[in-house]
């Protein structure tokens, strides 16, 4: 191997390298974030509910249906029986409604697909959160103006810990909201 | 007699008799956070020449390829709400439901926590009069026995030799035509039962023996009162015999200011355990320190009674009946035995016995004798007299009995079935959720006759030895599915609800029993609560003339678990001393003693499959996993019997190898060996574990049957390893520094000194630290034990096994010192290996302001919390052990393996064993640590009630599952930094005292000091 070779390898070629590996990583990483986060993802469900024509338009209140989220961990998916609460009459005719009316009847379990989901050893709780007025669309985003799901924030620990740490000022229109409790057992048993 | 361990520069206090002895191996053990041989089984040459990088590495490419290929990897699964919602239910709350939990012949109102629709946790209901919100330890594990997945899912029924599966409607057919066919020829029906503790199950069993003519009930317990129901026949004179009612008086040990119990475990496994407790400990209040009352035991064994009270005498089991006859002498003196001369005899201590005497006779009607319901009959006679004549009759509870419906069959009655099974003439044998073969003394030959016998039948939740002998095997629901009502006492039913459908194809035994009786097609799901109702309906109901109407009077029942009415007493006479008549003097023999005895844990063996009463270690010696034969330490010295080497013990001919246990305190030349053990059928966990002691048992004891003279003991050369956590997680009490000083871990006072100087402990603490201190502001979590309470029971482990999704370990991990229970209870001796006394003390996390564990941890998994909780992040640890071994109190747990699946081939990971798990708490894996979390999950859920509701979060309301449990309400938690709190009072007690205070750790767990009830100003060694 010649001099200048080795020259040019350690003072072009290597840094080159370097240079493309190091930003093509970077780059991918921060480009591939919010879709290894979740972000955006929005599956097609059994049957194509809307929230924008439900809370969205008709202005229905979340806890209508999703009645765990002030009284538990889960918001709680609703029943079928709360869909029937209207369905029964309201747009019986459509061919979903008819499609959820032979599912109520027949007693088949709605698969709705799975949208949000935080990790196995973090323990989350709706009704702290709701119950301390804090707007559901901080983490699940303006739900109301979608008619498919997505998900609208990545929920990772940073996410938690940010708001956690910043509440005051993030949702400075709730009065008297403090900063969230940010220690292990906070989330973790 | 060795000398007492008292000079200076030892511990007081030893665990073991290896430590008694100065065993250098101790010393290094405490130097140790993990027992030495805790990592064997690593070695790393003998495992797979796989490194754990390469086996990583292949893993994640194939798990990333399998991902990336197969599946959409965004996809999170589906989310599937009910149809309709039953209404109760929210998802992520808990319901509660008022049941009763049965346990041999007592019943436990108990509160099931059940989560989407699966009970979780069982805890007392505090609305029952009896056991007011406390269970006993098989309560709270009883939860094991529902899941169990090896319990029975489908009748089965033998064909041609082998045991196959079957269908209802076949069984219930066959079954049918046995039983008429029976009647037809005038053959016996015998159904053989466990004590009947259900009004509604005997009138089932009377339609029964009225449908079937020759059908006729026997009933037994291996552990059962029978002497005490003939002594207080024979004392009073009262009942004529056959029929069928209360024999003896409840005693209210609440008013008792002196208690001498003989042999009688009336803590540990006698009689109903959490009400006894209850009443025990209203007297032993720290701050009614004038009214302690005081307890004398003389007993042969060490049991949680002896453990617990002020004065122990050792008198062996077969002494006792002179021991009280001297007793009576001094009271009612008729020159027969002279207390003096059996306390000369036995090596009796004449200052204590001189003591017993002086308290009995100055408090007259407020004592109480208590023998054992092992004792022979003869005993129990003379203690009645002993009662009567001391006044103490007072004691005795005039407005509330006992209940029975179906007496336990006698010797001749069981006689007279086996030679009628014998001789052909019983048709059919229903074992009604009962195990005759296991328990049955071996020389009736029940198994034997039972071959003789056409159609057996067994009832039964898991296989067991009878089973295996039976033509028919039913499978039965377990408590919490089935429908009930249980009255033992006057005036209370408590009722039972089913809180799950039956998780496999059985049926309830009751419903089994009225379908035979009515027709195979009679049988619904709802047969028995029917039949339930339109009873209590018809005959409870209106007795109870209540204003409204039926329905609404059922579900408020239902709801509150329990009934309660005014009802009459039975009346008792008086014990006459005339009774001493019939009393035979036992001839006191000089060779071996067997004490058969109750265990604490598994009972009668029906607990045997469940790991978590397996593993729990005995409260004296220590040992899980096993019975063995306990012997004194001065008859191992002289029969140069070592712990561990075995034994041939033999009686009248029967005889049986057992491994030693030398246990302090023992009497000598007696051996105690615990029953309820060596189950050959029995599931997985269950079989083979221990040795099956009741083939000592023989039908025609001359003593009772559990007490035999006459015992052979020959040496043998085999070894067998006993599991005992004795020696594990010792706290180390050699000060490096300051070696003169004391680490008082135990510290001990007597009720004299404490009304001299009730700030006898009171020390100084310097208090400097160089870890800043941090000021709690808010909520402080902080823990309180009061050592005068604590029995020792180990309800308060079995609670958080559950609370908090502990595994099942097994022996061997248990005897290399990998047992996983985050509370545990360390027993000290202090005093002469003969005669030592105890002290109990729970050991738990004790979240220290400045943990040691916190400050070396190289990943920060272990941090404090603001509102004063060492916390431990699951997710965080990657398993240095760094924190357990800078933990001084040795409480940190690490999971050597995943152990439900390392255990017993992964039994723990079968189903429905995941419905088990507290959904709010992680089930941890492999390779972390550990420990006592003060029960987060609890402190959150008050934490998230309060902002519910809308209010300050103070503390107040939360409890912890080892709290909630304890029978003595011997552990308060609570907020600290509330001066209105019961923990806040604790926490500044006289005599509270910090374990290792003195390293300024600043342990958040305060002990009140156990005071002993005795006369001298200084401890009795």
């Amino acid at each position: 191997m010649n001099k200048s070779y080795l020259d040019y390898f350690l003072k072009i070629r290597l840094p080159i390298i370097l240079f493309v590996a190091l930003a093509s990583l970077t780059f991918t990483y921060y480009v591939s974030r919010a879709e290894r986060d979740g972000v955006g993802y929005a599956p097609e469900q059994p049957i194509p509910y809307s929230h924008k024509l439900h809370a969205g338009m008709m202005g229905m209140d979340c806890q209508y249906c999703h009645t765990g989220a002030s009284k538990s961990r889960h918001a709680m998916v609703p029943p079928l029986s709360t869909c029937m609460n209207c369905h029964t009459i309201a747009r019986k005719n459509m061919p979903n409604i008819i499609r959820l009316t032979q599912y109520y009847n027949e007693g088949k379990l709605m698969p709705w697909k799975r949208i949000h989901k935080i990790p196995d050893y973090a323990y989350f709780n709706h009704s702290v959160h709701v119950n301390k007025n804090i707007p559901c669309q901080q983490c699940h985003g303006n739900i109301q103006e979608l008619d498919v799901v997505k998900q609208a924030n990545s929920w990772t620990m940073n996410n938690c810990i940010s708001c956690h740490k910043n509440a005051p000022e993030l949702l400075a229109n709730i009065p008297g909201i403090k900063k969230g409790p940010v220690n292990c057992f906070a989330c973790h048993r | 007699m060795e000398p007492s361990k008292t000079n200076n520069s030892e511990s007081k206090y030893w665990r073991s008799l290896r430590a008694y002895h100065n065993d250098p191996s101790v010393d290094d053990a405490k130097a140790r956070e993990f027992a030495k041989e805790v990592t064997d089984g690593f070695d790393v040459d003998a495992m797979s020449p796989m490194s754990r990088k390469q086996f990583l590495a292949l893993v994640s490419a194939s798990a990333a390829f399998a991902a990336a290929g197969c599946t959409n990897y965004r996809d999170k699964g589906a989310i599937v709400p009910y149809i309709k919602k039953p209404e109760e239910i929210t998802l992520g709350k808990a319901n509660y439901y008022a049941s009763t939990f049965v346990d041999n012949g007592q019943e436990y109102g108990i509160l099931i926590k059940t989560r989407e629709g699966r009970p979780i946790k069982i805890d007392g209901n505090p609305d029952h009069p009896v056991n007011k919100g406390k269970i006993p330890a098989r309560g709270q594990a009883s939860i094991l026995n529902l899941y169990d997945p090896e319990r029975l899912k489908d009748p089965m029924v033998v064909e041609s030799g082998i045991l196959s599966k079957s269908s209802w409607k076949d069984v219930d057919a066959s079954i049918i035509a046995a039983l008429s066919a029976a009647v037809k020829e005038g053959k016996e029906i015998a159904i053989i039962t466990h004590t009947i503790t259900s009004p509604t199950a005997k009138k089932v069993l009377n339609d029964f023996t009225a449908k079937y003519p020759t059908a006729k009930i026997y009933s037994y317990e291996l552990f059962n009162d029978l002497n005490r129901r003939s002594a207080w026949m024979k004392s009073t004179g009262d009942r004529s015999a056959g029929t069928v009612t209360p024999a003896f008086p409840l005693i209210k040990w609440n008013e008792a200011k002196i208690i001498l119990a003989l042999e009688s475990d009336f803590l540990g496994y006698e009689g109903n355990i959490a009400e006894q407790t209850r009443m025990f400990v209203e007297n032993r209040n720290v701050d009614n320190a004038k009214n302690i009352s005081r307890i004398y035991s003389a007993d042969g064994t060490m049991n949680s009674t002896g453990m617990n009270a002020d004065y122990r005498l050792r008198v062996r089991p077969d002494r006792q009946l002179e021991f009280v006859l001297a007793l009576i002498n001094e009271f009612a003196p008729n020159g027969k035995a002279s207390l003096k001369d059996f306390a000369a005899k036995n090596g009796l201590d004449a200052a204590d016995v001189k003591q017993l005497v002086k308290d009995l006779s100055e408090n007259k009607g407020k004592s109480i004798v208590h023998a054992g319901n092992a004792l022979p009959e003869s005993v129990h006679i003379a203690v009645n007299v002993l009662n009567e004549i001391l006044g103490n009759s007072a004691l005795y509870n005039k407005e509330q009995s006992s209940v029975e419906y179906v007496e336990t069959s006698k010797n001749d009655e069981w006689e007279a079935l086996i030679n009628k099974m014998n001789g052909g003439k019983v048709g059919v044998v229903i074992h009604f959720d009962s195990n005759p073969v296991y328990h049955l003394a071996s020389d009736y030959g029940y198994a034997e006759a039972l071959k003789k016998v056409g159609s057996v039948v067994t009832l039964a939740e898991m296989q067991n030895e009878s089973s295996a002998a039976s033509n028919y095997v039913l499978p039965i629901n377990h408590a919490f599915e089935s429908w009930g009502d249980h009255k033992t006492r006057t005036g209370i039913i408590s009722l039972q609800q089913p809180v799950i459908s039956p998780l496999y194809n059985s049926r309830q035994k009751e419903a089994l029993l009225l379908a035979w009786t009515v027709s195979a097609a009679a049988f619904t799901e709802t047969l028995y609560h029917e039949y339930l109702m339109t009873r209590w309906e018809k005959e409870v109901f209106p007795a109870m003339k209540s204003s409204v109407d039926f329905k609404t009077f059922w579900y408020s029942a239902l709801h509150d678990g329990v009934v309660t009415f005014s009802e009459t007493a039975q009346a008792f006479g008086k014990a006459t001393s005339d009774a001493l008549n019939t009393v035979a003097p036992v001839s006191a023999a000089n060779d071996f003693v067997l004490y058969l005895h109750d265990n604490y844990f598994v009972g009668d063996g029906r607990y045997a499959n469940n790991g978590w009463l397996q593993e729990m270690p005995h409260p004296a010696s220590k040992i899980a996993w096993d019975n063995y034969a306990a012997i004194g330490v001065a008859t191992s010295r002289e029969m140069g019997i070592d712990e561990n080497s075995m034994i041939e013990v033999s009686v009248g001919g029967r005889s049986l190898k057992l491994p030693v246990h030398v246990q302090p305190g023992l009497s000598d030349k007696f051996i105690a060996v615990m029953l309820g053990y060596g189950r050959t059928v029995s599931g997985t966990v269950g079989t083979g574990v221990g040795f099956n002691a009741n083939l000592f048992m023989s039908k025609s004891a001359s003593l009772s049957p559990w007490l035999y003279s006459g015992v052979t003991v020959t040496k043998t050369s085999d070894k067998y390893l006993l599991a005992s956590s004795q020696e594990h997680h010792q706290l180390d009490d050699t000060f490096l520094k300051d070696i003169h000083k004391k680490r008082d871990i135990i510290q001990e006072g007597t009720v004299v000194q404490f009304l001299a100087d009730p700030k006898f402990l009171e020390k100084e603490h310097s208090g400097s630290t160089i870890i800043p201190k941090i000021k709690y502001d808010g909520v402080k979590w902080a823990m309180a034990i009061d050592l005068n309470k604590c029995t020792g029971c180990g309800v308060c482990t079995l609670s958080c096994n559950v609370e908090n999704n502990i595994p099942v370990v097994g022996k061997d991990q248990l005897g290399k010192g990998r047992e996983m229970a985050w509370i545990r209870i360390d027993r000290y001796f202090s005093g002469t290996s003969e005669a030592p006394s105890v002290s109990n003390q729970p050991m738990l996390c004790q979240h220290c302001d400045s943990a040691p564990c916190e400050n070396v941890c190289p990943v920060i998994a272990t941090t404090h919390s603001p509102d004063g909780l060492n916390q431990m992040a699951y997710n965080r640890c990657v398993g240095t052990k760094y924190c357990s071994n800078n933990c001084p109190y040795k409480v940190r747990r690490f999971n050597f393996y995943d152990f439900r699946s390392e255990f017993n081939d992964g039994i723990q990971y079968q189903q429905p064993l995941n419905m088990l798990h507290n959904p709010e708490v992680t089930v941890r894996s492999r390779g972390v640590m550990e420990k006592c979390t003060f029960c987060i999950q609890r402190i959150m859920e008050g934490r998230e009630l309060a902002i519910e509701n809308g209010t300050v979060f103070d503390g107040s309301g939360v409890t912890v599952a080892c709290q909630e449990a304890c029978p003595a309400d011997a552990i308060v938690f609570g907020n600290m930094n509330d001066k209105n709190s019961e923990i806040y009072k604790y926490r500044h007690h006289e005599i509270g005292y910090r374990v290792l205070e003195e390293i300024n750790v600043a342990p958040n767990v305060t002990y009140v000091a156990k005071l002993r009830n005795v006369e001298s100003q200084t401890e009795k060694a």
